[in-house]
């Protein structure tokens, strides 16, 4: 237990041996996070790798500002995605941050794979790997209940993952802390190859405040601002389920598998529903007072025989987080019209480890595909993907889970490799082979997915300026623009660790004087050119694992359904592009080959 | 300004250890949840509710009771304050296991018990109202 500089730790699973290097020159380079990682990943990661060959790494790097100031509490993960076949990169708050970093520990590399079952325990410079074959096939909530030391203060932290990251689910997750994800592009199943089961880090030491007496000031400011001046509330009090609403009345709710914007039963899967319904408290990433995750609650009743009484007093209640996104990929995706009944749908998804919106996306494509005569009970075991029917749904899930077959194994792989062998790739709604995001808005949204170096709606939300638009029409450059700065100013706040949730406290002028104080002096020019570097080079990573965007396809349906702006154009989603690429050229950073290709982007491919 | 602390209610922590972070920052410039007075604990699972653990004050402290170096004096407005050349030494840190609240924690590496100062920070950091602190009479 010191007082540390950045350090990171080497694991390798295959020699079962440990090494920490010094990375204070990278972390001042670079800030930490997605800085960091970004770096680590070229370096580590062979180019052409098998995402599950044992040499391929998975990086975890927390920020420069991680438990110094309010709100920084997320590590980064990198990785090589088997779903995308390029850039994997996730984000997780709960304790692993500070855990980590109180453990001495600024990232972490993880290489090789073991052949047996195995954890990695790390308390302060005790670095173990052990055999941990009671773990196989457990739950991430049971293996957080096993691995959580209850006697132990200090910070402490369990990721752990379930039956889709051991049965290598292209869109398995990490669960960190039993609440918090790393999702949407497969670490589960990186961790799962390795044999790895479970991390669990205790972080008893201390990072010290170089400029205790101004840090201490900035700390109080930031900390006003975020409890007092409102600008959280929305996260604390409905949580992100807010939206469902918001954006029902816009008419921009994803509706079965993206064919309509608008929910008749959204009232009924909204926040306000989920809050007065199903809530049952809400917890907060350690450093950050805002508390925006939200938990319901299911009930689960004991054996018949042993009910008597009042009913209602003899069920355990089970936990699940949820959030917009699952609401809508499990909910108005899906027509699924009833919060309890996405919430066990959610549940599912949590006790297995995998993505709830790539499931949602997966089962909307199959429902549709089924309806079309594309796939058959003969592929689906009997099993009738039915809209709004949340127990076929589960009785599906569970059978990609298992990949009870070869239909279900194919699903296994995502909604793009699913389409690619059975059809129906107009109506697969996947943008550089990631699920989308719930925010049907228009070409902001379609484009800045497109882009975005994880292909998620996070990377630089086209759908707020779309939202905007609304209001005050944007011309196309206008968005090109905002996509450029807003990824940019992200890759910044994603590598010191800041929550995006916080974006609007974090200016580049705070950004600027939080980091002069802890001896890093940076302007707000620098900054910007910093970010622009980090996403030059997270882009470096995936050209070079050969993402095309020429061979990226816009599926046909979010040509067919109206958003609040109007029908999508291929014209107008054209130009943004290539109003973007320019830009992006202009930076140094070529993003596509032959202009040619351009127009057969956006044009449908033969319908399967 | 020396406060009154008293967690008056647990339930509504939400495990952002605000208050841990703030007891850090006070007590030792820096940032860390293991040396720190005030405690936020969730047993062997997150789904468990938080507990918040500070000193409680007490009038006949069993952490002074436990001393056997006379290190630890019950102050007169509750609770005790240290006497660190008679605890220099200690090997068995009686006073921590001593209190049966579990509020006391060992500082590592002045191998020390951590005294809580009393500064407030744990309550005015609380977003929740987790905690009642109330400044002291001098």
């Amino acid at each position: 237990m010191t007082d540390l500089p950045e350090n990171i730790l080497h694991i390798d699973l295959s020699a079962s041996s440990v090494r920490v290097t010094d990375g204070s020159d990278l972390f001042r380079r670079c800030l930490g996070g997605e800085g960091v990682a970004i770096e680590l990943l070229l370096t580590e990661c062979a180019r052409g790798i098998d995402p599950f060959s044992p040499d391929a790494p998975i990086i975890l790097a927390t920020g420069h500002l991680t438990s110094v100031y309010p709100c920084a509490s997320k590590t980064i993960a990198m990785f090589k995605s088997p779903l995308t076949g390029n850039l994997g990169e996730s984000h997780v708050g709960g304790h692993l941050a500070a855990a980590l970093r109180f453990a001495g520990f600024d990232a972490v590399v993880i290489k090789g794979a073991s052949e047996r079952v195995v954890a990695l325990h790390i308390e302060d410079s005790k670095v173990k790997i052990v055999h941990a074959a009671s773990l196989w096939g457990l739950s991430p909530l049971d293996v957080e209940k096993a691995l959580r030391d209850p006697t132990y203060d200090g910070m402490q932290s369990v990721v752990a993952i379930g039956r889709g990251g051991e049965n290598y689910l292209y869109f398995s997750n990490a669960i960190v802390d039993r609440f918090h994800h790393f999702g949407r592009l497969g670490l589960g199943a990186i961790l799962g190859a390795k044999k790895l089961k479970a991390i669990s880090v205790k972080g008893g030491g201390e990072v010290p405040l170089k400029n205790p007496t101004e840090q201490k000031a900035m700390y109080e400011e930031i900390y006003r601002e975020t409890v007092l001046s409102g600008k959280m509330g929305k996260y604390h009090d409905l949580g992100t389920p807010e939206n469902v609403l918001v954006l029902n009345e816009i008419k921009a709710l994803p509706t079965k598998n993206f064919s309509k914007s608008f929910f008749d039963r959204a009232e009924r899967i909204s926040g306000q529903a989920y809050a007065e319904l199903d809530l049952e408290r809400k917890i907060s990433c350690p450093g950050c007072p805002v508390a925006c995750i939200h938990l319901g609650s299911i009930s689960t009743e004991f054996a018949p025989q042993h009910e008597l009484g009042r009913k209602e007093i003899f069920q355990e209640l089970k936990l699940v987080p949820y959030n917009y996104e699952p609401i809508y990929a499990l909910g108005s995706n899906l027509e699924v019209g009833e919060s309890r009944s996405v919430l066990s749908l959610i549940a599912f998804c949590e006790e297995t480890g995998i993505d709830a919106m790539m499931a949602g996306t997966v089962l909307a494509w199959a429902t549709e595909a089924y309806e079309r005569g594309l796939i058959t009970s003969e592929d689906t075991g009997g099993i009738v993907p039915i809209w709004s029917d949340s127990d076929s749904y589960l009785k599906f899930l569970e059978n990609i889970v298992s990949k009870s077959n070869s239909f279900y194994a194919r699903l296994a792989q995502g909604v793009a490799a699913a389409a690619d062998k059975y059809g129906g790739r107009e109506f697969a709604i996947a943008l550089g082979k990631n699920g989308l995001a719930g925010y049907w808005t228009g070409p902001g949204f379609v484009v800045g997915t497109l882009v975005g170096a994880r292909h998620s709606h996070l990377s630089n939300a086209g759908y707020t300026i779309d939202q905007n638009s609304i209001r005050k029409n944007s011309l196309p450059e206008q968005i090109a623009d905002y996509l450029v700065e807003e990824e940019n100013w992200r890759c910044v706040l994603n590598s010191l660790g800041i929550c995006l949730f916080s974006r609007t406290i974090y200016s580049k002028e705070l950004v600027s004087r939080l980091l002069a104080n802890e001896g890093n002096n940076l302007t707000t020019d620098q900054l910007d050119e910093l970010g622009r570097d980090i996403f030059h080079k997270m882009y470096r990573f995936k050209l070079r694992e050969g993402f095309d965007l020429e061979q990226e396809r816009v599926p046909e349906r979010l040509f067919e359904t109206p958003t609040p702006l109007g029908m999508l154009d291929r014209q107008s989603v054209e130009s943004v592009l290539s109003l973007y690429i320019k830009k992006r050229e202009g930076e140094g950073l070529h993003l596509k080959k032959e202009e040619k290709a351009l127009l057969d982007l956006l044009s449908p491919r033969t319908r399967s | 300004m020396r406060f009154h602390i008293e967690v008056q209610h647990p339930e509504r922590c939400v495990g952002c250890y605000s208050c841990v972070l703030a007891c850090s920052r006070e007590l030792f410039n820096s940032v860390g949840a293991k040396r720190t007075a005030v405690f936020v604990r969730s047993g062997h699972t997150l789904d468990n509710r938080f507990d918040v653990v500070v000193c409680r004050f007490c009038k006949d402290p069993e952490c002074a009771t436990a001393c056997k170096l006379d290190a630890l004096i019950a102050a007169p407005e509750g609770g005790v304050s240290l006497i660190a050349s008679k605890c220099e030494g200690c090997k068995t840190f009686d006073c921590i296991s001593g209190c049966q609240f579990r509020a006391l924690a060992l500082d590592q590496r002045k191998r020390i018990p951590i005294i809580c100062d009393r500064c407030g920070n744990c309550g005015k950091f609380c977003p929740h109202d987790v905690f009642k602190y109330e400044e002291m009479k001098e």
